[in-house]
């Protein structure tokens, strides 16, 4: 049985320009003794997806709905000081993504790993002491260290003190927030082999939020590739790593710099989408290379995209020229042009389409091109969220679906 | 990069001490902390308690300048009080006294008592003395009108030997003193400055009589109504026409004496004296106009103001910190009700209150505390702390320690409280010296404590006597100085603590 089983989880957050789409219905399981990688480029929801199982919700939550069960029993029904009591730290605890500030700059190590047993177990001072030494010791700190402030330790010290604090109700599950982003490569060594040692030591699940994918497959059993509040896939560090389905996780995989190898790395054009209004469809088809029809392309962002398009190939031979674009709806686009009839400019327009979609993936979305008496209106594919199709291995990708219908995996 | 502020109160305190500022204010701090500690053992607090009152005061000469202030007097031996201590104590008046009875020869004897009181004293000073007064304490028996009251006579006598009778007196009881045996009657002739009516009123006219007889003055002159009689100028000058002013008079220097007689007509009666010739410095502070020895009210005054305003800014400061913190870390309505009740402390206009409530109720020291307490309970240091709280309670460490699972309260007061500390004990610091410049504002306006002499009610009095139109120059300077040396001490506390807290302004 999983030992912590979340099921479409929602979390969202209200800003003034609306609700940030930060974990949008996200479904994931971790084995006991197992560690599944979040993996993801920054303010895809990874964090967010870490505070929404410990329920740190800011004051400004819009919605934050589904089921988290741990340890066969639904966490998402407990009351706020229940859920503390229960699961805060005993049963779920957590490594803070800059754990080098997570520490209180008043509070000596050693009385800061105690703190947890003080608020939980109401352990006198000493015997909290004690066992805080014991902790700090596990984690390979000398007992000196307990006394000191935590200005007066190094980076990798601090980080010892924060596992050790998170480990110290021995918990069932621990989140690992970047647990080693602002440490220098060899400490990150150590940190990781400390906290495989502390796996397999103490039976723990870990829940390892990276966007470092060779940590993530160093230390994961499982990875979950997220993007933009979403899962795009999920499934077994062997196969995921190895031979991706989804086309993100692909270009995430090539943008790796590699240290003996003769290969550039790649980047991925564009930015993340806003999370505010995030894309319909799939949310990645707007940087993604392999886009096509079903990917859920809109009149709008069409419009946008082929007025770039126009900006940068203005007057080339070939390019259809009109000189207005316009969204109607969200399948519809309309041209009008000065100088050509539309019909003219229909037929350009379909030869335009023809040779350029596979340099230009949104292309692939025009459906039909039809020329009325004063304008060209063109058509678009209706497009749907993809969903996560797969058993062990799941991926949320239309091209997936395809190829499974075909047996093969896109490369 | 900016050095960093020093985490913890220990440490903040100890850095703050060790700037050049801190020290200085540090050993300031400590002179006033030795004075509050050793005053009360050296000046219990029974003498704050006879302030109020005269008789713990009356052997003080009035409005008398430090002693040390002769030093600018170019020269001038400036007289001090001499004390004509009575028979029985070393040094003391010499006592005569021998009783007879007479036979008139009808078989009625009559007692008489014989008393004698003599006094000598050197008077070596430049200047005459302030004031003079003669205490007689006598004894006799006065039953209806069956005996006669003794017959006093007071002489002085002077180096010159132009001697002259002071006053002659009868004491006499009032009706409720009758009856009474032995009776006692105490006298004080003031011999300068004798009041209409009194029995040392005839002191007056006995100088013009004699300045008459020694040819100075005439006897229109003397009896002139505008002729002004200055007893301790007379008494001590040299014997011409100067002496009639003051300001030419020349002091006579030598061995004076004060000669009580007594004839008493029963062998009962029995009298004792003593004098008191008052100088024009005293101590090292000087009196006020009500002959309090400065230097008392001085000294008290560092306890006072010490314990009045560490213990209002550290009240005041530390539950406008406390709130402050729960309305930055609680939010929402506590913010909102803490936030609007601080706006509302801040425009109320606390003096005019104090003073309406001082006007009615004249209360002590102690009830001023609680009510500046009460008015203050919010207000500006709420509005820092919060914003401070704002900052910290954004910090990793708070988000870590929620997710540990620790309660509000607890991240409150192991958190976040600990973090604003050092701040507030710069606070502190600096609203010391505003509580006790507003306790010596009220005591200023005559309504703070109308029973300890703090320094703000020294100049208050000073300032309603014209000490500054007369040039009583030590009645207003040395409250002041205790004042600013106070103020002073905590501004330079809360200097470099500011300079430690606040790191954009520490010296490279």
């Amino acid at each position: 049985m999983a030992v912590l089983d979340i099921r479409n989880l929602i979390y969202w957050y209200r800003t003034r320009r609306g609700a940030v789409h930060a974990v949008d219905n996200i479904s994931f399981k971790l084995e006991q003794g197992e560690t599944i990688a979040v993996v993801g480029e920054s303010g895809c929801g990874k964090t967010s997806t870490a505070n929404a199982i410990l329920r740190l919700l800011p004051k400004n939550v819009e919605r934050y709905e589904g089921e988290i069960w741990f340890d066969g029993q639904d966490i998402m029904a407990l009351g706020n000081e229940d859920f503390r009591k229960q699961v805060r730290w005993k049963g779920i605890s957590m490594v803070l993504q800059g754990a080098l500030n997570a520490l209180n700059p008043t509070v000596r190590a050693g009385a800061q790993v105690a703190e947890p047993l003080i608020v939980h177990y109401d352990v006198d001072r000493d015997e909290a002491m004690e066992q805080a030494i014991a902790a700090m010791k596990r984690v390979g700190l000398p007992q000196d260290i307990a006394r000191r402030y935590p200005h007066e330790l190094s980076g990798g010290m601090k980080q010892r003190v924060v596992i050790a604090m998170a480990l110290i109700l021995k918990p069932k599950v621990v989140i690992l927030d970047e647990p080693t982003s602002a440490l220098d490569v060899m400490t990150q060594t150590n940190i990781i082999n400390l906290l495989k040692e502390m796996k397999a030591a103490e039976g723990l699940s870990y829940i390892f939020i990276t966007h470092d994918l060779g940590l993530a497959s160093d230390l994961a059993d499982h990875v979950a590739i997220m993007y933009a509040g979403e899962i795009d896939e999920i499934g077994p560090a062997d196969h995921v790593f190895v031979h991706p389905k989804h086309p993100y996780t692909g270009r995430l995989l090539a943008s790796v710099p590699r240290l003996r190898s003769e290969d550039a790395p790649e980047f991925i054009p564009g930015a993340p989408p806003d999370l505010t209004r995030p894309p319909p469809g799939c949310r990645f088809h707007l940087r993604c290379p392999v886009a096509f029809e079903k990917c859920g392309w809109v009149a709008e962002e069409f419009v946008d995209r082929l007025r770039l398009l126009q900006a940068t190939t203005q007057g080339k031979e070939g390019f259809p020229r009109f000189s207005e674009v316009e969204a109607r709806g969200t399948q519809m686009v309309v041209l009008r042009a000065d100088s050509d009839s539309p019909e003219t400019l229909a037929a350009s327009f379909s030869e335009f389409v023809k040779s350029g979609r596979e340099t230009n993936p949104f292309l692939k979305s025009v459906r039909s091109v039809d020329a009325k008496t004063k304008a060209v209106a063109v058509t678009l594919h209706e497009g749907a969220p993809p969903p996560l199709i797969g058993e062990e291995w799941r991926a949320a990708c239309w091209l997936v679906q395809e190829a499974t219908a075909h047996d093969t995996i896109p490369a | 990069m900016a050095a960093p502020v020093p985490i913890g109160l220990k440490a903040a305190l100890l850095d703050a001490v060790r700037t050049k500022s801190g020290m200085v204010g540090t050993g300031m701090l400590g002179f006033l902390i030795l004075l509050a500690i050793l005053v009360p053992v050296f000046a219990p607090y029974d003498v704050i308690k006879a302030w109020g009152g005269t008789d713990a005061w009356q052997d003080n000469p009035k409005l008398a300048a430090p002693e040390w202030s002769e030093v600018f007097s170019g020269g001038k031996h400036l007289p001090r009080t001499i004390f004509l201590t009575p028979a029985g104590t070393p040094g003391g008046f010499l006592k005569f006294r021998t009783t007879e009875n007479v036979s008139d020869g009808k078989g009625n004897w009559n007692n008489f008592t014989f008393l004698g009181l003599k006094k000598t004293f050197g008077f070596q000073a430049d200047d005459f003395p302030s004031e003079m007064t003669v205490y007689l304490n006598t004894m006799f028996t006065q039953a209806g009108n069956l005996s006669k009251p003794p017959a006093i006579s007071v002489i002085f006598q002077r180096p010159d030997n132009k001697n002259l009778t002071l006053l002659d007196d009868t004491p006499r009881l009032s009706t409720t003193d009758i009856n009474r045996f032995p009776n006692t009657k105490s006298n004080a002739y003031a011999v300068s400055q004798p009041i209409k009516d009194t029995p040392s009123y005839k002191i007056l006219d006995n100088l013009r009589e004699w300045l008459i007889a020694n040819n100075v003055t005439t006897r229109a002159e003397a009896y002139d109504p505008q002729f002004y009689v200055q007893p301790e100028v007379l008494l001590f000058a040299q014997l011409d026409r100067s002496m009639l002013s003051k300001s030419t008079a020349h002091v006579l220097k030598g061995d004076y004496s004060l000669r009580i007689e007594l004839v008493g007509f029963e062998n009962t009666d029995d009298a004792n004296a003593r004098g008191i010739v008052f100088g024009t410095v005293f101590g090292l502070a000087g009196t006020d106009d009500a002959r309090h020895d400065l230097l008392v009210g001085l000294l008290w005054g560092a306890p006072v103001a010490l314990a009045f305003g560490t213990a209002g800014a550290l009240v005041v400061v530390l539950i406008q910190m406390i709130l402050g913190a729960i309305s930055g870390w609680y939010g929402g309505a506590v913010d909102e009700l803490v936030q609007r009740a601080a706006d509302f402390y801040l425009i109320i206009p606390t003096l005019p209150i104090l003073i309406l409530i001082s006007l009615l109720y004249r209360p002590s020291i102690v009830a001023i505390l609680f009510i500046l307490v009460a008015f203050g309970i919010v207000g500006s240091t709420t509005k820092v702390v919060r914003s401070i709280v704002l900052q910290v309670k954004e910090e990793q460490f708070i988000e870590a320690a929620r997710s540990y699972g620790a309660k509000k309260t607890r991240i409150l007061f192991r958190y976040i409280l600990p973090r604003v500390m050092p701040y507030t004990f710069a606070l502190i610091a600096l609203t010391v010296p505003a509580f006790i410049f507003l306790e010596a504002s009220l005591s200023f306006l005559g309504l703070g404590d109308p029973v300890l002499p703090t320094w703000g009610h020294t100049l208050g009095l000073a300032y309603n006597n014209g000490a500054l139109f007369y040039g009583f120059w030590w009645w207003i300077v040395f409250p002041v100085v205790g004042i600013i040396f106070a103020t002073i001490a905590f501004a330079l506390l809360g200097y470099a603590f500011d300079k430690v807290l606040n790191p954009r302004l520490r010296e490279q």
